[in-house]
């Protein structure tokens, strides 16, 4: 019994949300969802009882009755009002989790780029900004390819630091993670279900995406955009850590980083074969 | 049209009755058996689809075998691939879409209806009409035909976003299934400008005398509505399907932005997300396309089979006129999480919202209309019936996604395949199966089996909900829609079991489509022979005769009232057709007729 109930209340199925703005989305979800429940039983009784009470019978005439404006006028402003309150309701939640003017200052900045089929990720490194790259230099989109999908260029020192993940993501818990995402190929979507945050990334074009995560634990990040026959395999991990967890992983990379392109004179570098270090 | 008139039509050749046809009546059983004919390709391929879903990695049982091998991961395994699923889910959807329920609503009731309804011959542009069928045929097959070439079937889905539609890798000038898809497409496209732009003549210039337009019936005003929705929007989506079969066939750059990293050298310059804007232009007013004229047809049946004027008559054609304007300002709720705008979603979200408000109008004053009637439960009433209640649950679930912050979460999961499925399947499908009930008698003179009938209504209904409704628990837990393995993910392991469950039900749903087909065909031999006007309907095809042949009426017809005159006071019958004189008075919304010595004619009554 417990199981069939179970199935029955809609709002048990969600995946556990870890993201300071998801309880707000769950909770406008819920809202909507009882607001419909109620709707649906009151149409469904009346329905049910017109079709039991008027049910045909041989010694009994229908009604000639064509209407009646005030009831139309009634059941016009009603639902007019009912759904109008979801819309403002609805509209300033939506505000303040995708408008661009509203994303938070950055705790933490990572881009993102999907592409068939996986995810790469660009970490500004130790010194925690970018050098030039697709994102920051229109001029530097030139460089994307293959090998520097994020088109970084390795003449500028800030970005010797910079390194690439590949489905691998790591966000450190309660801080401001701001990803701006794009992708090389096709269209993907950035969905991160226990996030509850879902933003297609568009190649050409880079998209705001913030979220601030309150659980660390290991989560998974999915592609949900058609996007070729290896679609259902875009998945890749992503992990809260606690701030230091997070620190410790981030030297750790840093040092590869370092010892990667130790051996090279960093500024003659070209292009590409940075990239290659950097992906590794 | 006089009997005399009618001695005079010489005898057609064959092809020209029942290939070549310009008779409407003919043009819509062809539109019928074309959509029948898809309607169970497409809900193989339905059933394809969910069998991956529920046994991922399992080989297909009784056929899997016999597969062609590039749908398959080797020759004989049965099992199929992921770049298969892809191309069976875009199959699914576009066939379904384009080859069975905008045909049935409005290539099928359109024809049919229109002229009968109003009390005309037939089309105001018969030829025209004759082309508007004969290309969808040739479009299925052209869509079809994405089997033989190199990628296989089209494979981005119905709605065929660049730059995966765009970019084949292919050299230019080289055919693919996608190629083909967008092809077919434009040429349905094609046909259903021609039919709408007939329909709107039609019902303009060619109604009977002394019909308003407000003594129309509201499958015609539904229809109507949408020829006109289909004229606006059509040829919208001709264009975007036009550049986008540049972009894919001759390698231009409508929809290809710079610097992808790619095999393809042709691209930059283009922007993805305009095709989006172009296609939904389109292809939100296209729902309306597609449920309005059930919309209609469901009116009439609830009408005749509860014995009552439709409650709000006026109110339901300004609800209608309103869904399919409002139609036209809400696509941007497709793209909430595109990369549109933000600031653009909060338009979309509230005329979004403001859609609900005709809707439930509608479903308001469906209710009122079963208010102290004498109700039937034919089979035609029980799946108008369903039609009304599924799209109460489809409406509702509709506002979950309106609401832009919820869309975030469940957009592009099952609850959107779920949403979709309660308004297109629940509504639409329902809406056709209780016209095609209800017209099957002035169809084909012959009565459908009404046990059948309702056999086939309740397994279809309960095995519809058992389908689709789990579906919003898959959306709820994350499931995303067009994924060939759940299993690659562990927040979707806890899914399985509802995704079986979903399976075994589409399988049972699928076979309970078998006996709508078999009565049809059934009843086309033994049906009992049909009366003229076997419903006691009020509407003017039921004036015709019980088989009627080219051009319809044997009788010269006038309009005396609205088409919803039923147990009207001071009558003995508890209906009153359009075409029968008589005076009447209206008191407070009832109207009761007015004596008239020596007129007691029930002409048209069985």
């Amino acid at each position: 019994m417990g199981d069939i109930l179970h199935v029955l209340d809609m709002l048990a199925w969600f995946p556990e949300n870890i993201s300071t703005f998801g309880a707000e989305l769950d909770s406008l979800f819920a809202i909507i969802y009882w607001v419909s429940v109620a709707i649906f039983f009151l149409t469904f009784g009346i329905l049910g009882y017109f079709l039991v009470k008027y049910r045909y019978s041989p010694d009994r005439k229908g009604y000639n009755y064509h209407g009646n404006n005030i009831v139309e006028i009634t059941w016009t402003i009603l639902p007019t009002f009912l759904f109008a309150a979801i819309g403002l309701y609805s509209d300033d939640i939506w505000e303040r989790t995708k408008y661009s003017k509203r994303v938070p200052t950055a705790d933490v900045e990572i881009l993102v780029l999907g592409k068939q089929f996986g995810w790469l990720f660009l970490y500004p490194g130790a010194d925690g900004s970018f050098g030039r790259n697709a994102y920051n230099d229109r001029t530097a989109r030139s460089l994307m390819s293959a090998m520097n999908p994020f088109g970084m260029d390795s003449t500028d020192p800030a970005g010797a630091d910079d390194f690439v993940t590949e489905n691998q993501f790591r966000v450190p818990v309660n801080s401001n993670v701001v990803v701006r995402g794009s992708s090389i190929d096709v269209l993907h979507s950035f969905f991160l279900p226990h996030a509850r945050v879902k933003q297609d990334v568009v190649p050409g074009t880079w998209m705001n995406i913030w979220f601030n995560l309150f659980k660390t634990g290991k989560y998974e990040l999915a592609c949900a955009e058609l996007c070729g026959g290896g679609h259902y395999a875009m998945r890749a991990e992503y992990q809260v850590m606690s701030k230091a967890g997070y620190d410790a992983w981030l030297d750790t990379k840093n040092a590869e980083v370092k010892a990667a392109r130790s051996p090279q004179p960093a500024p003659a570098a070209p292009a590409d074969t940075a990239a290659v270090a950097s992906l590794r | 049209m006089s009997t005399a008139d009618h001695a005079h039509h010489h005898e057609l050749p064959w092809y020209r009755k029942y290939v070549f046809s310009t008779d409407h009546k003919v043009i819509a059983k062809q539109f019928m058996l074309s959509s029948l004919f898809f309607l169970f390709v497409g809900g193989a391929f339905a059933l394809f689809i969910r069998w991956q879903l529920a046994y991922p990695g399992t080989p297909i049982p009784v056929i899997g075998s016999i597969l062609p091998a590039t749908w398959v991961t080797e020759p004989g395994s049965g099992i199929i691939t992921p770049e298969f699923y892809a191309q069976l889910l875009t199959m699914h959807g576009s066939i379904m879409i384009f080859f069975v329920i905008i045909p049935f609503a409005v290539g099928m009731f359109g024809n049919f209806c229109i002229p009968l309804m109003i009390g005309t011959d037939d089309m105001a542009l018969p030829r025209l009409n004759m082309w508007s069928f004969w290309l969808v045929p040739p479009a299925g097959l052209i869509m079809m035909a994405g089997f033989f070439t190199e990628t296989g079937y089209a494979a981005a889905g119905w709605t065929s976003y660049p730059p995966l539609s765009a970019m084949t890798g292919l050299p230019t000038f080289t055919i693919s299934g996608q190629t083909l898809w967008l092809i077919s497409v434009f040429l349905v496209g094609f046909s259903s400008i021609m039919g709408a732009v007939n329909y709107v003549t039609t019902v303009l210039n060619k109604r009977a005398k002394g019909m308003k337009l407000f003594d129309m019936p509201l499958t015609v005003w539904a229809l109507f509505i949408t020829a006109i929705i289909v004229t606006l929007g059509t040829p919208v989506l001709a264009a975007g399907l036009a550049m986008l079969f540049m972009d894919n066939f001759l390698h231009t750059s409508f929809f290809l932005p710079d610097n992808l990293v790619t095999s393809s050298k042709y691209f930059g310059g283009g922007q993805p997300v305009l095709f989006q804007h172009v296609f939904w232009f389109y292809s939100h007013p296209a729902v309306y396309i597609m449920i309005l004229p059930l919309m209609g047809v469901v009116s009439d049946v609830m009408a005749t089979f509860s014995r009552k004027p439709i409650y709000g008559y006026k109110a339901m054609v300004f609800a209608i006129a309103g869904i399919a304007f409002l139609g036209f300002i809400v696509w941007g709720h497709h793209m909430f999480q595109s990369g549109m705008n933000p600031l653009l979603g909060t338009t979309f979200m509230l005329s979004t919202i403001v859609i609900a408000v005709p809707s439930s109008i509608k479903v308001f004053n469906w209710l009122g209309t079963l208010w102290r009637g004498n109700i039937k439960f034919t089979a035609a009433m029980l799946n108008a019936l369903a039609f009304v209640s599924m799209f109460i649950i489809g409406g509702l679930s509709g506002v979950f996604m309106a609401s832009a912050p919820v869309d975030i979460y469940i957009h592009d999961t099952y609850f959107i395949v779920a949403h979709i499925h309660y308004v297109l399947f629940g509504g639409s499908l329902f809406g056709i199966f209780a016209g095609i009930y209800y017209w099957y008698p002035k169809m084909f003179g012959k009565m459908l089996n009404e046990s059948w009938g309702r056999k086939h209504f309740y397994w279809s209904f309960v095995t519809f909900n058992l389908t689709f409704f789990p579906m919003h628990i898959l959306g709820v837990g994350g499931h995303m829609r067009r994924i060939y393995d759940p299993n690659v993910y562990d927040f979707l392991k806890g899914l399985g079991g509802v995704n079986e469950f979903v399976t075994i039900s589409a399988i049972a749903l699928g076979f309970s489509q078998l006996v709508l087909v078999f009565n049809v065909l059934w009843s086309l031999k033994f049906g009992k022979k049909a009366p003229r006007n076997p419903w006691r309907a009020n509407t003017l095809e039921w004036a015709a005769p019980a088989h009627p042949g080219h051009g319809n009426f044997d009788t010269d017809i006038t309009v005396y009232r609205g088409p919803y005159e039923y147990s009207v006071d001071g009558r003995e019958l508890d209906y009153w057709p359009q075409w029968e004189e008589g005076k009447s008075i209206s008191i407070h919304h009832h109207t009761v007729a007015v004596p008239e010595s020596n007129d007691t004619r029930t002409f048209g009554a069985h």
